[in-house]
């Protein structure tokens, strides 16, 4: 559509107005419009794909039935010049927490997707065999897919682009997702849409990759000014609000957390770790080769890839030729499994990468397993903190459920309530999902953040432990005051989730939500305000919500295991929480929303 | 007065050291010292204005990892260990 016309049509500039409905069961496909109001009260992203999703009715359906549907969706921002813009979202009903689960992920699959014509690909029904879904310029067609069975998600994406052409992005499953592993990613060009299990859900549709292609740009309403303003934001990222991020990688936080008891190890046990020092990207900086890599459109690069050792010492089967690491792989599959060999960290972040699971729900979930078989509660002696080669082992059996990977497949959760006893209290998850790497007695605005998350203990869709990090919260003692602090952080990720902008860009913005307005309304042509922004984030999380009440959510859900309420950390007594504080900041949290005391939305229809 | 300074992430990539020790009584005074051994520190982390020195946007400091300071007239003690990071903790 040329531009002139777009302005004057009543499909806003930036988007394409429709998104794609895949019906897998029948193999047909069609395009359903999307009005400009929906689209300017969802934005993108997050946002968009939790209407959609409400719109489609998943909320109450199970999700790996064929009639739970799955959406991909793209922003307003991907394609622009905007710095960090080309991620999307992927958002469904989770099978490990049952509730809503929104994950993203970064690069040319998020341009190809919205250069197919569309603002969202939602999947539903159920494909009769392993199949491909094939989208070439908004055309659908469903490939047999069975020859890619096993296929790791390198050898997959590979496979595809061989076939079909280099011009097309590749999203899939690995063997973890065919086999319904609750924790199973979705995998493009080695990033992942990582949390809550949307690989499981592809895997149960039979769907084994989407790909994409198109040419259809959408228009941006004020291009001269777009790019000038996109201009300045690159140039801003490469200041020191990135640095950690450019030259470090996330991985910067062990050692800092270390020293601040905040680094959870031994299944939570401790917050602290021996090893930590020989785990940290200063150190494997030195001992090995390391390589950078960005998204597409990304100015901050901040992937860090390590290889094998430069002394040639290296003699393990384990050690991969170069792998990727972030924080939450580091942390999950080193100190929280009481690992310290940087090889078998590496190693088992690769596993995971090339099998397709969540490397913080694998780490956790084994975690915890060994915590059972050192109680006795699991005959498996052999799976025992520290040991490289037990957690190499552990995540092989899980991928292909075999043994005692069958049961962890599952989630530490469901893990728990099929051993018994106390095994629950020390599962190191909230709704189902996993905790990341942040010691919810040393960092309590975020043990209030896990509590609270829409898709479970989330790191990513609330950034409280900012507040932790600072001057305004006793981080050991924290109470209500913060849960203001902590709405916060839910409602500017509410909108970087949804425009879709990395969350490594904050620290560029001084006034986050005036410059959001600005940069959407140069895409869109839109009057939005700060304060519009500021209504629109809330809607979202209300949506989230509004999600997890139709699937079932009742207010005890928002809480932490019972080892977190009870026990002090160890070597750290002033570290504690009790339900009692815990609970008052969830009742102050849920009024700073505007919903009732125990958590519920006032005024549904209004979502 | 003597204070222990240790340095995380990008402040010890600019320092090129992981600890150092300071005279000072305030955060200010601290950093002032800092600002002037090491100035690859003090470009990335530091504001110098007339008012004192402060830490740039971006960065905190802690006290024997127990409380974190902005403050630059913020009092230390004899044997402090004050602690230098970046205020992003995104993972």
């Amino acid at each position: 559509m040329a531009r002139s016309a777009q302005i004057a049509s009543d499909v806003p500039c930036g988007y394409h107005g429709a998104y794609l409905r895949v019906d897998l069961t029948s193999a047909t496909a069609k395009r359903v419009p999307l009005g400009p109001d929906v689209l300017r009260r969802f934005l993108g992203g997050v946002g968009l794909g939790a209407h959609l999703l409400l719109r489609e009715g998943t909320a109450e359906t199970a999700p790996l039935s064929s009639e739970a549907a799955i959406a991909f969706v793209f922003s307003p921002l991907v394609g622009s010049p905007l710095t960090t813009s080309a991620k999307f979202a992927v958002v469904g009903k989770s099978p490990l927490t049952e509730r809503i689960n929104d994950s993203l992920a970064s690069s040319q699959f998020a341009i190809a997707g919205k250069r197919s014509g569309v603002d969202a690909i939602v999947l539903t029904g159920r494909a009769p065999r392993l199949s491909v879904v094939v989208i070439d310029d908004g055309k659908v067609e469903l490939l047999p897919g069975g020859d890619l069975a096993g296929a790791t998600c390198r050898e997959t994406e590979s496979t595809l682009r061989s076939r079909l052409g280099s011009d097309f992005a590749i999203a899939s499953i690995g063997p973890a997702g065919e086999r319904l592993v609750r924790y199973a990613t979705i995998s493009h060009d080695g990033r992942h849409a990582g949390r809550g299990g949307h690989g499981a859900v592809l895997g149960a549709k039979n769907v084994k990759a989407v790909a994409v292609r198109g040419s259809r740009r959408a228009i941006w309403a004020r291009p001269e000014e777009l790019y000038k303003l996109s201009k300045g934001i690159s140039q801003r990222s490469f200041g020191p609000a990135t640095a950690k991020y450019r030259e470090l990688g996330t991985a910067a936080n062990l050692l800092v957390f270390n020293r601040l008891g905040a680094l959870p190890s031994h299944n939570f046990q401790q917050g602290t770790f021996a090893g930590a020092e020989a785990l940290s990207p200063e150190q494997l900086s030195v001992t090995r080769d390391k390589a950078q890599k960005s998204c597409a459109a990304c100015t901050i690069g901040c992937e860090h890839i390590y290889g094998v050792r430069r002394d040639g010492s290296d003699d393990s089967d384990a050690a991969p030729a170069a792998v990727r690491m972030e924080y939450e792989n580091l942390f999950a599959l080193g100190p929280l499994c009481g690992v310290g060999d940087p090889d078998v960290v590496l190693g088992a972040s690769q596993k995971c990468d090339e099998l397709g699971l969540d490397t913080i729900s694998a780490g956790g979930t084994i975690a915890f397993a060994m915590e059972c078989a050192s109680r006795g509660y699991l005959d498996a002696p052999w799976l025992r903190f520290g040991d490289g080669p037990a957690l190499l082992r552990a995540i092989d059996l899980i991928a292909r459920r075999e043994g005692l990977g069958d049961l962890l497949a599952e989630g530490s959760r469901r893990a728990a309530l099929a051993i018994g006893r106390d095994a629950l209290d020390f599962a190191p998850q909230v709704k189902g999902l996993e905790m990341p790497g942040y010691e919810p007695r040393a960092l309590q605005t975020m043990a209030l953040g896990f509590a609270v998350g829409t898709r479970g203990a989330d790191h990513n869709r609330s950034g409280a432990y900012e507040v932790d990090f600072s001057d305004r919260v006793d981080r050991r003692n924290a109470g209500p005051a913060a849960a203001a602090l902590a709405v916060e952080t839910e409602d500017r990720a509410a909108i970087m989730d949804s425009l879709i902008l990395c969350k490594f860009l904050r620290g560029v913005f001084g006034d986050f939500f005036a410059e959001s307005s600005h940069m959407l309304n140069l895409v869109t042509g839109w009057d939005t305000t700060a304060d519009e922004l500021r209504q629109t984030s809330r809607r979202i999380v209300n949506a989230k919500k509004l999600f997890n009440i139709r699937a079932g959510w009742q207010p005890a859900e928002d809480t932490l295991p019972q080892r977190f309420l009870r026990d002090p950390l160890m070597g750290d007594p002033k570290a504690q929480l009790t339900p009692d504080r815990l609970a008052g900041m969830v009742r102050a949290y849920n009024l700073a929303r505007g919903w009732t005391e125990e958590g519920w939305v006032r005024d549904p229809e209004t979502v | 007065m003597s204070i222990t300074v240790e340095f995380f992430g990008i402040p010890r990539q600019r320092a090129g050291v992981a600890v150092a020790v300071c005279p000072g009584e305030r955060l200010g005074d601290v950093l002032r010292d800092l600002a002037g051994r090491f100035p690859a520190f003090a470009e990335t982390c530091l504001d110098l204005g007339s008012s004192g020195s402060r830490l740039r946007a971006g960065f905190v400091a802690n006290v024997n990892g127990e409380r974190f300071l902005s403050d630059p007239a913020a009092t230390l003690k004899p044997g402090d260990s004050l602690l230098i990071l970046g205020a992003d903790a995104g993972g």
